[in-house]
């Protein structure tokens, strides 16, 4: 097998300029590794024949950019034209898309190859990925323990190293979570930044799409494709184009930074908070200063994001109707007993679960009771956040509580799961940008993530601290490939 | 019975006239073929996601300041959630908080005066797929899926039949003639629902809804139908219940559709795809100044000019006729009768309209002139009126060869005048008592005698003097 995809992207750019490889090289290599890696489950659907048809026909083409003819997977809940798109559901198990996501045209723009399809948590409902149709994909630092979730796949796959850039959405944690139980670098970008049409919506006043990748330098490229102003999307912000790699090896001197007491109390593990403090020390050593303050309502994060989160998704999965496409049940004798069945048997328990407790929380009284509630916590959640950051240049905490944990451990505990994402959930609260960066590894040689909450629309900036640590570290986070 | 009061609350949904649909860039528009009209946002693909329609907006924004309302200048849009197939999303997109107007009213015309009706809202939302039964199944056609609505949700502020029928006819000639929509009830473009309770006392009765009555007339009817019956239910003994009824144009009466759950819960909230809408001071001044003469003031103009009631009415009925006879800048009693009249028929016939033919403003206005200073008679007018339409000669040309056969000597005139006079000796001693209409039916004689071709100015001047004479 050939080796070319460990190394940077810049240096493959290179080698294909040079005409020294084809992209055809790095699929066919692409497609060995994923082969290889066949029982980390993190792929649902490949691209086999088409990635090689683009690939050949790639060869007649200028290398015209950083990321031509470099493959990509993508996360199984965003539309892709002719290409299954399941969301991990079987309601969708034979969905081919008529259209493709605003991100995936970005990508086809710039000749990136689409590898495959990522597993996930099923309609991206979980923290574990164990909810998929498909089976969960596996932690490929320990074959014992899951990769995270709901971008479990993505995850698996680029920590792995059978793909170099993988795309995820993040809701309550979904990119940040994942990556830092697998150790790459995920990016939830600022709600608004990257378009929304054709992610499969869960709670569209929290969802977005971001990169997850082996370093933070391509994280940041990668995001300069998929970031844009789309009128498809009314959510999405009108920015001029910025390249976010432009403060990659900036001095941190005189940052300020502040860390919620919070994210360091009895909810962390030792091990972790140990680490963070660690980094802690590290910033200050280099001119950055370091606060403790509080943030209003963080121990809520949880119930808002159930409140929130699951009265949207009830809304947003009603369209799955059994009607005009998705699992339909055969030989019903009304409409009534079509829904009923189609959505029973095609939806599978957590998503269930979600759509009742969300159907309930938005009946008759219980939308004053609860979501108006919500949102006006959300709200002052999102005020704390701001005054916080009109002081700070960042707010740093632990990605996760805890590092990734046993396949087989009990999924029955919801609230405990939920408690997994408590750390990451207030970011989509508040639409901030925030990257999970990998700083070291627990006893068990576990990934720990750092989460580094920025500023709206202040990835860049993000990118500065987190490229200035991964440097400072330079830690070996290949353990987790298998090499020849 | 008379002891009862009824009270009367409607419904409109209006389709507004716009390019494209409310949240998405497919075409609204009418086509026969089904399932042509539509994009992957209509059909609540995975994955897709709505955008505002702009001209719809304005429209909506047009119709609330015409409906004397409150604007709400930030608005949001919420999802009401129920399952149907003609609703692919699940859900609705509507104003459940924050409706476009408040608090407005229209002014209706009765035989005893005018009323205002209180509008209690008006709101935007979307249209949904048309459900179409065919051999015990049901076939979904999605070109009105997502199509741009207005809701207009008035106070119980109507009494009569007569009342209602006013609302909605004075609603509708409003939003048509403000290119709102094509107000047409039949077609569905316009859909009323009928809200009627009755009672003895001060405190408003259980009210039932009469969905999509389907004409004006039928919603009169429906008000006097759904009185009298639940009049007859009470006093026999019972109580009324909110339910759905339809109304059964042969029979006469409404049907049952279906009760109203306690409960139906349609779990409003927010929609997240949406971030708050905001209506500027600029653009609702635009939009202020879009609007033209309304129909009342224009029944005013008409009013002014001498034209009958009947008439007026027929003007208003067709609006392009309506426009045209208000830019002309002439006797506008005169050309209304010509254009109601001979110039219709004359179209009608030929199937043409108006601007095919020959038939100018210019040439309009100038024949008007003509009649309305005597200049040439009405049979003269008639004589000419192919040619009007048909002839490339100047109309000064086309005058002149009709005017050729006029009578307008003096002698040739008076004669025939004097020989009328000896024939209708009533209408003399009318004229001595001092009955003007004897003129007229002596000039009617006249115009007789001679088919039309006396000179009027000379014929009138000649027939004063020999009347004179036999004073």
């Amino acid at each position: 097998m050939t080796d070319y995809l460990r190394k940077p992207i810049k240096e493959i750019h290179e080698l294909l300029k040079k005409k020294e490889i084809q992209p055809i090289d790095l699929v066919k290599e692409c497609f060995e590794r994923i082969e290889k890696n066949a029982e980390l489950n993190a792929f649902i659907t490949l691209n086999k024949e088409q990635a090689i048809e683009e690939a050949i026909a790639l060869e007649q083409k200028e290398v015209d950019n950083l990321f031509f003819g470099i493959p990509i997977a993508i996360k199984d809940n965003i539309v892709t034209k002719d290409l299954r798109t399941t969301c991990a559901s079987k309601m969708l198990e034979n969905f081919v898309p008529i259209y493709d996501a605003e991100v995936v045209k970005n990508l086809k723009e710039k000749h990136m190859i689409i590898i495959g399809k990522t597993n996930m948590d099923e309609f991206a409902m979980g923290s574990t990925s164990r909810t998929s149709y498909f089976g969960a994909p596996i932690n490929p630092w320990n074959r014992k323990k899951i990769a995270g979730g709901s971008s479990g796949g993505s995850a698996s796959a680029v920590a792995s190293r059978m793909i170099p850039l993988a795309l995820g959405s993040d809701t309550g944690g979904s990119i940040r979570q994942p990556s830092s139980y697998t150790g790459i670098v995920g990016m939830k970008p600022t709600y608004g930044r990257v378009s929304r049409y054709g992610l499969v919506a869960f709670a569209s006043s929290l969802d977005q799409i971001g990169p997850m990748t082996r370093n933070v330098e391509e994280n940041a490229g990668l995001l300069n494709i998929i970031a844009s102003y789309d009128e498809k999307d009314l959510t999405s912000a009108k920015k001029e184009p910025e390249d976010f790699t432009r403060l990659i090896g900036k001095s941190i001197q005189g940052m300020k930074i502040a860390v919620p007491n919070y994210f360091m109390s009895d909810i962390v593990s030792r091990e972790i908070q140990e680490k963070i403090e660690e980094m802690i020390e590290r910033l200050k050593n280099n001119g950055a200063s370091i606060s403790y303050i509080d943030i209003k309502h963080l121990e809520q994060a949880v119930t808002l994001y159930q409140i929130i989160g699951m009265g949207e998704a009830s809304s947003n999965l009603a369209r799955f109707d059994g009607i005009r496409y998705g699992y339909s049940e055969k030989n019903c004798t009304s409409v009534e007993e079509l829904y009923k069945k189609s959505r029973a048997v095609g939806f599978g328990e957590e998503v269930k679960r979600r759509i009742m407790v969300g159907s309930y929380l938005l009946s008759g009284k219980n939308a004053k009771i609860y979501y108006d509630k919500a949102l006006k916590i959300r709200k002052e959640m999102q005020k704390s956040f701001q005054e916080a950051l009109a002081h700070y240049d960042f707010i740093i905490g632990p990605t996760t509580t805890t590092t990734a944990y046993n396949l087989d451990e009990e999924m029955n505990d919801v609230s405990k799961n939920f408690m997994d994402d408590v750390l990451v959930i207030p970011v989509n609260m508040a639409g901030l940008p925030a990257l999970s960066l990998p700083v070291g590894f627990s006893k068990e040689h576990l990934p720990i993530g750092l989460h580094i909450i920025g500023n709206a629309f202040e990835e860049a900036k993000i990118y500065q601290l987190a490229s200035f640590l991964e440097k400072e570290l330079n830690l070996d986070l290949e353990g987790g490939a298998s090499h020849e | 019975m008379n002891d009862y009061q009824t009270t009367v609350g409607i419904e409109i949904h209006c389709e507004l006239k716009t390019n494209a649909k409310m949240f998405s860039p497919a075409k609204n528009g009418y086509t026969k073929e089904a399932n042509t009209n539509i994009n992957e946002i209509d059909f609540a693909y995975p994955g897709v996601l709505p955008t505002i329609n702009e001209e719809a907006v304005r429209l909506a924004l047009k119709a609330a300041i015409l409906l004397n309302c409150k604007i709400n200048q930030t608005m949001y849009f919420d999802r009401k959630n129920y399952f149907y197939p003609d609703l692919p999303k699940g859900y609705q997109i509507t104003q459940a908080r924050t409706p476009i107007g408040v608090d407005g009213f229209l002014e209706i015309k009765l035989n005893e005066g005018t009323k205002k009706v209180r509008i209690h809202d008006i709101h935007i939302e979307e249209d949904t797929a048309k459900s179409i039964h065919h051999n015990n199944k049901t076939l979904l056609d999605f070109n009105r899926c997502g199509v741009p609505l207005i809701e207009i949700v008035t106070e119980a502020d109507m009494h009569t039949s007569e009342e209602a029928k006013a609302y909605v006819r004075t609603l509708k000639e409003l939003f048509f003639y403000e290119d709102i929509s094509d107000c047409k009830i039949e077609e569905g473009s316009m859909r009323c629902d009928v809200n009627v309770s009755v009672s003895k006392t001060n405190a408003l009765g259980t009210r039932t809804e009469t969905k999509n009555v389907g004409s004006i007339s039928s919603v009169g009817e429906v008000v006097e139908r759904e009185a009298i019956r639940q009049i007859k239910k009470i006093e026999s003994g019972n109580r009324i219940e909110e339910e759905t009824r339809r109304y059964d144009e042969a029979k006469k009466e409404t049907v049952l559709m279906r009760k109203k759950e306690t409960g139906n819960d349609y779990r409003y909230f927010p929609d997240g795809d949406f971030p708050p809408l905001v209506l500027t001071e600029e653009l609702i001044k635009e939009v202020t100044s879009s609007i033209t003469l309304l129909p009342e003031e224009r029944r005013k103009i008409l009013e002014n000019a001498g034209i009958s009631e009947v008439n007026i009415e027929k003007i208003i009925a067709n609006k392009t006729l309506c426009d045209y006879l208000l830019s002309l800048n002439t006797n506008l009693k005169i050309a209304s009768n010509l254009l109601l009249g001979e110039i219709a028929s004359y179209l009608n016939t030929h199937n043409k309209k108006l601007e095919e033919t020959k038939l100018t403003k210019e040439r309009l206005e100038y024949i008007v002139k003509k009649l309305e200073t005597k200049e040439i008679t009405n049979q003269v007018f008639k004589d000419i009126l192919i040619s009007l339409f048909e002839s490339e000669k100047e109309i000064e040309e086309i005058l002149k060869e009709a005017k050729k056969d006029t009578i307008d000597d003096d002698e040739t005139l008076r004669s025939m005048i004097i020989k009328i006079i000896e024939d209708n000796e009533q209408s003399v001693e009318d004229y001595k008592n001092g009955k003007d209409r004897a003129v007229k039916f002596l000039m009617g004689q006249i115009m007789k005698s001679s088919k039309g071709k006396a000179s009027p100015t000379l014929a009138n001047a000649l027939l004063i003097e020999e009347l004179e004479h036999k004073k």
